[in-house]
């Protein structure tokens, strides 16, 4: 078994795995000289002002927070609800929960202007500072997501010689029901608070708003799943192994299609209350200047409600469609493409939103102006690649499916 | 008790009725008790948020350090801005205090101009991850630029806009140096935020000689000293006979988005015309 699993690894890289590795070189290329373009010369090599001092990088921490969010949910579903047939997916969903959160870590070391005091947050604490919450349960809910993958890597055959590493591995699996209840605490906690990291701000009136934290944590819990279940059926397509039945992979469409119906409703009543019966003069400047000078408006309606919502819900919940993979895949991607951009405007929008605070004078300042430099860009295509790159070689080289599955087909 | 309730159901209904009200009651009052009661958290807050809107809050310390900027006699002649950015040694492109045009309401042409308001709740100090920006005893809203990681988020939370980061290695030449001052701090590092600072490299050493802020000249901010129609006012807002609290007592003043609560530590005399 174990020879045959090492040689299966060793021998058989095809052309076209070969192209897709050098294709992400190429990403993890252009991000490392963005890194070094940043080290070197600062954040002045971005295009973030004083006025708009959030870009681009917090959209893709909080889109690969939210996006990774498939991993305390499924794993709630699975080992505190028991629902047995979804174990199949458990390891699937930690993994890209792990490279969702790494890569916020990593755009968001980026983004902070001293790399080198990443670490203060640790020991400086705020205990008044969501942001501080938001990084303590991060890095402790990476940690919680470690361990539930270590018994992923001590199945791994090298460590048939020492049965020590796989018993500890299985020693660790019991306890998953424990870290369960750890990752849904820790993920229920940090994921509504990045929404409050705008919710609080009292200053800019497009985000002080008490949904904020609900949208964010609703959304996640929602979109989440949906970009595991498209990771096992591309996993799917591209190797040709059934892993995880496809009654399965419905269930947890079913799921996201429901709770982006949940997300829609909070929408509703957000838009509702923003627009309608809880408008202020601020809100309403706000909204104004948005639909003005921004494509803020059109790319709520279009991004956030059509991609990200309607279009997801009919692939996901209308029988005739979500019975094609394809179909399933499809809704995946318009549904993380909503919540990044549900990210995006959420972020920029409350920024380029000029301040008023002279006495009875409005528009004061100008409306901030931002689109990402390309080392922005570069930064981005690097940490795309680097969750491409760990997701390739865990898929290839980890036994993510249990209960040997692709060792019977192979 | 529910193998029991067959036989003495009458009985068991009562002491069921009895504890379930004894537990609403209980609970209710313990509540009551954590929430807004005595026992709370939160009673402190509760106080200060009910007393806090009718007598102005001071913080702890012996001294109080505030602002008058009177906006009807200021001319917009922006020597603050100049003074402040080169004692300070500020980037002329960021500056701490800015000085704008305004019109009032009724059309008559104002400058306002504004440097850090150093807030007593200030929205910067709560939102940072790392403490790197503090209410010190005396009010003065001030940056540890060794502690801060750049995360910016007291920027974002500022509602006045007072605070700047350093996006590169500055090795700019400061034009207002030495015609407006010569510089009396470090530059900051890349990669900090930074803000005005009431000129606290003054006031610090100064009350140690014994001097007082807001009357002798070197123990005052540079933007008060340089002020050609004394637009600007600053002192101990805790004495009763500094010249700021007279200042205070005698016009009307406001703050800058006073319904925030943000307890500004500087006021504005409005244009005599209305805003």
């Amino acid at each position: 078994m174990t020879t045959l699993s090492i040689s299966r690894s060793r021998f058989s890289f095809s052309p076209g795995f070969l192209a897709w590795l050098a294709f992400l070189a190429i990403c993890l290329g252009i991000g490392l000289i963005s890194a070094f373009q940043v080290l070197t010369n600062g954040l002045i090599v971005t295009n973030m002002s004083n006025t708009v001092p959030w870009g681009l990088w917090i959209t893709i921490d909080l889109s690969s927070i939210a996006l990774g969010a498939g991993a305390f949910t499924l794993s709630a579903v699975i080992y505190i609800f028991r629902i047995k047939p979804l174990e199949r997916i458990a390891r699937l969903a930690v993994l890209v929960g792990l490279i969702g959160y790494s890569s916020a870590l990593l755009t968001l070391v980026m983004d902070i202007g001293r790399p080198d005091r990443f670490w203060h947050p640790w020991v400086f604490w705020n205990v008044h500072s969501v942001l501080w919450e938001i990084t303590w349960c991060i890095t402790l809910y990476l940690g919680v997501l470690l361990v539930e993958f270590a018994p992923v890597i001590s199945d791994l055959p090298i460590f048939d010689r020492w049965p020590i590493i796989p018993r500890i591995g299985h020693g660790v699996h019991k306890a998953a029901p424990v870290l369960a209840v750890a990752g849904l605490l820790i993920s229920l906690l940090h994921q509504s608070s990045l929404g409050a990291t705008y919710g609080i701000i009292k200053a800019r009136p497009i985000w002080f708003k008490p949904s904020m934290p609900i949208m964010f944590i609703i959304s996640a819990v929602a979109v989440g799943p949906a970009l595991t279940m498209a990771a096992a059926l591309i996993i799917e397509w591209v190797t040709g192994r059934k892993e995880v039945p496809h009654k399965v992979l419905r269930t947890i469409a079913r799921f996201s299609g429901l709770g982006l119906l949940a997300y829609a409703y909070i929408k509703f009543w957000d838009l509702a209350a923003v627009t309608y019966y809880g408008s202020t003069p601020g809100s309403n400047n706000a909204l104004y200047i948005l639909n003005q000078y921004t494509p803020y408006g059109f790319g709520f309606w279009i991004g956030e409600i059509l991609i990200g919502i309607v279009i997801p819900v009919i692939l996901f919940l209308v029988p005739r469609f979500n019975r094609k993979p394809m179909n399933l895949i499809l809704g995946s991607v318009f549904a993380a493409a909503g919540i990044v951009i549900n990210r995006w405007i959420v972020t920029v929008s409350g920024l380029i939103v000029p301040m008023d605070y002279s006495p009875g004078v409005e528009f004061q300042l100008d409306p901030g102006v931002y689109t990402p430099s390309l080392v922005e860009w570069g930064i981005v295509i690097g940490v795309i690649g680097y969750a491409l790159l760990v997701f390739t070689l865990a898929v290839r080289f980890l036994p993510i499916f249990t209960n040997g599955g692709s060792k019977s087909s192979s | 008790m529910s193998k029991k309730k067959p036989r003495v159901r009458v009985n068991l209904k009562r002491r069921d009725f009895l504890t379930v009200a004894a537990t609403a009651a209980g609970s209710a009052v313990v509540a009551q008790l954590v929430t807004t009661g005595p026992l709370s958290p939160f009673s402190e807050l509760k106080e200060a948020q009910l007393t806090g809107l009718e007598t102005k809050e001071h913080p702890p310390g012996e001294h109080h350090w505030g602002m008058v900027i009177n906006l009807d006699k200021c001319i917009g002649c922006e020597y603050c801005q100049r003074a402040c950015s080169a004692v300070n040694d500020v980037a002329p492109d960021k500056p701490w205090n800015i000085v704008v045009e305004d019109r009032t309401e009724t059309g008559h042409k104002f400058f306002f101009s504004r440097p850090c308001l150093h807030c007593q709740h200030a929205p910067c100090v709560e939102v940072c991850p790392v403490q790197a920006t503090y209410v010190r005893e005396d009010g003065i809203v001030i940056m540890d630029y060794d502690r801060c990681i750049g995360c910016r988020y007291c920027e974002v939370a500022c509602p006045f806009d007072a605070r700047k980061f350093n996006w590169e290695e500055r090795a700019d030449e400061n034009e207002f140096v030495p015609t407006w001052g010569v510089p009396e701090v470090e530059r900051r590092p890349r990669g900090v935020v930074e803000k005005c600072t009431f000129c606290n490299h003054r006031i610090d050493p100064a009350l140690e000689k014994g001097l007082v802020p807001g009357e002798h000249l070197e123990a005052t901010p540079a933007c008060v000293n340089v002020c050609p129609v004394g637009a600007r006012t600053f002192g101990d807002m805790n004495d009763p006979d500094s010249n700021i609290s007279h200042v205070l007592k005698e016009n009307p003043t406001l703050q800058l988005r006073e319904e925030l609560g943000t307890n500004a530590s500087v006021y504005y005399i409005p244009p005599r015309e209305g805003v």
